[in-house]
């Protein structure tokens, strides 16, 4: 059987000016069901250009990159949103939270996007909202939340819409070290029950313990590649 | 979508507030602005309204009611020998001045009609009866005249063109358009009273179209059949007089620039507010976006902002439009304010708003993905 996510070749090139800059270089990857994946390497790396392309929000301008059997290379703009709706969840750094809507809305607003409406749509954020441990908070906005409790909305957000893959950037970034380690570890609990490819682009080196496998990314390219030790 | 729109304008409760406000002072204006206009028009042709009849002749090239110059008399035998005719009254309207009396003159518009056929006279009494202009010097003046003349009452006696009338009835409701005081009187009193009519002239001839024929065919044959006079219909000649109103004296320019002003400062204060309410959230935007939203589903929630505001905006604005109704006529202006005017400003009000929108929808268009990863 095929993996969720395979690419061959992957890259994306800018033009900057007079100057190309190879954002991404080459990239070959296969990431399967249920793995939590950490993508590290410094800025300008490329972490994030290649979780832009992973995520069908950026097109790639060279190789294959395969999205649960669909060629997404050399796909128009509009055939984009239905598999992302499909497919595609995100957890950002910056929670991107919406300030006028409590918790249990900002999870009812994706679901509804996502297509999933009524009773069935209530249950499962009143559920995901509980299994971040954020029940007493679920009629909060989020200005009245901790970074760790807003990241932990975002986490409950990603995974209620049942979404297979799901790309975090830098998700603890914002977060101190105990609560960061909170968060991926329900990040990690909540996907590996649900089979769900996670994966993370961070710079954060305390949160390592997390991933089956991490890839360390230089100019454009995978420079390294390492499985979790059992 | 509503729903989350709703949520964001209550958020942000003072710059909902603020547009709010906005809103409601530019469709106040364009409300009060065209509802003082269609005041102003109904008044300049109040009387052709208001009176009795399918067909108006007028001399040749008369260009409203209020300047028509006078033509023969006998002009009217021919009329009511026209097929198609049932009756014609003559009927006269001149500019005459009246001494007030504690010295001093106004101008004031004289009507003469027949008291028998009432056609051309006032047609709300508030006292008297419109009758009681036959056989003597006798004058009815509208109580719009109030503010001009001082307090009328039936009984007194004023001179209009050096001659003394009595007045013995009160009308209603016929405010004149020119602000001189409309007086009824005698067609025979009328024709005497002003010089420049002549013992055998008169200003109009208003007809009425007997059944089995249409107003057009009788205006047609009236056409072909006099010389030196204008026909026109009821309604025709009810236009040319708003028309002459509106276009030769700036007045309808002058209403349209100040709609037009509203309209845009209006635009201007919904389109920014959303503007910048869309700018506050488009990394959210942007989220829903790269989680598989399509483009329109983001617009339904800009554009129910809009939606919103313009409704609550629009609900204000009438109530605030109806109230002060009461006010513009207490210091002598007519306001209209009828169902058409509603739903022309509602439409108006919605074009606004969603209009406004606009700009931020092209923002949404183009979102660039790369501000979902910037911290």
């Amino acid at each position: 059987m095929e993996h969720p996510v395979v690419t061959q070749g992957l890259g994306k090139t800018y033009q900057e000016g007079k100057t190309v800059v190879r954002a991404v270089v080459d990239v070959d990857l296969q990431l399967k069901a249920g793995e939590v994946v950490g993508l590290f390497g410094p800025s300008g790396s490329g972490k994030t250009t290649l979780l832009s392309m992973l995520g069908c929000i950026l097109q790639p301008s060279g190789g294959s990159f395969r999205l649960f059997g669909h060629e997404i290379s050399g796909l128009r703009e509009k055939d984009l949103p239905p598999l992302r709706k499909r497919y595609i969840s995100y957890i950002f750094q910056g929670f991107n939270l919406f300030p006028a809507l409590t918790v249990y809305e900002n999870i009812m607003l994706v679901l509804k996007i996502k297509g999933l409406t009524g009773k069935a749509a209530e249950d499962l954020a009143r559920g995901m909202i509980e299994e971040v441990g954020l029940n007493e908070r679920a009629d909060f906005l989020p200005r009245d939340l901790s970074g760790g409790q807003k990241q932990r909305v975002a986490v409950a957000r990603a995974l209620a819409v049942e979404s297979p893959l799901i790309l975090a950037d830098e998700p603890t970034a914002n977060l101190d070290h105990i609560n960061g380690k909170k968060v991926m570890e329900i990040l990690r609990a909540l996907a590996a029950e649900r089979k769900k490819c996670v994966v993370v682009a961070t710079h954060d080196n305390r949160i390592e313990e997390i991933f089956d496998r991490i890839l360390t990314m230089e100019d454009g390219r995978i420079v390294d590649e390492r499985q979790r030790s059992s | 979508m509503l729903y989350v729109a709703l949520r964001i304008l209550l958020y942000d409760k003072l710059r909902s507030l603020i547009t709010l406000i906005g809103i409601v002072f530019a469709v106040g204006l364009i409300f009060a602005q065209i509802g003082i206009y269609l005041g102003l028009m109904e008044t300049s042709s109040v009387i052709i309204d208001h009176t009795e009849g399918d067909i108006w002749v007028t001399s040749k090239n008369s260009k409203n009611f209020d300047f028509s110059q006078p033509f023969p008399e006998y002009i009217h035998d021919q009329i009511r020998s026209t097929p198609g005719i049932a009756t014609a009254e003559k009927l006269i309207v001149a500019w005459g001045l009246i001494r007030q009396e504690q010295g001093g003159t106004e101008q004031v518009e004289i009507i003469g009609f027949n008291p028998d056929s009432g056609i051309g006279g006032p047609w709300r009494m508030r006292e008297g009866d419109i009758r009681a202009v036959k056989n003597g010097n006798f004058i009815i003046v509208d109580e719009s005249a109030n503010k001009r003349l001082g307090d009328i009452q039936v009984g007194d006696y004023r001179d209009i063109l050096y001659r003394r009338l009595q007045i013995v009835g009160i009308s209603q409701g016929v405010k004149s358009f020119t602000t001189a005081p409309f007086v009824f009187t005698s067609y025979k009193l009328a024709q005497s009273l002003v010089a420049y009519i002549g013992p055998d002239n008169t200003v109009f001839v208003v007809a009425k179209v007997a059944p089995g024929f249409t107003v057009e065919q009788v205006v047609a044959s009236l056409k072909e059949k006099l010389a030196g006079v204008d026909v026109y219909s009821s309604r025709d000649f009810s236009r040319k007089t708003r028309l002459y109103w509106t276009i030769e004296t700036g007045v309808g320019f002058s209403f349209l620039l100040t709609i037009v002003i509203s309209f845009l400062v209006g635009m201007l204060i919904v389109g920014q507010t959303i503007y910048n309410s869309t700018m506050e959230h488009i990394k959210e935007f942007g989220t829903l976006k790269a989680l598989g939203a399509e483009n329109r589903e983001i617009y339904k929630i800009i554009f129910s902002q809009a939606l919103i505001n313009a409704l609550a905006g629009y609900l204000i604005s009438l109530i605030l439009t109806l109230a002060s109704v009461k006010f513009y006529q207490a210091v002598g202006t007519v306001m209209v304010v009828n169902t058409g005017l509603n739903l022309g400003v509602l439409a108006l009000t919605l074009v606004m708003c969603l209009s406004a929108a606009a700009v931020s929808i092209r923002k949404i268009k183009h979102i660039d993905p790369a501000i979902l990863f910037r911290g």
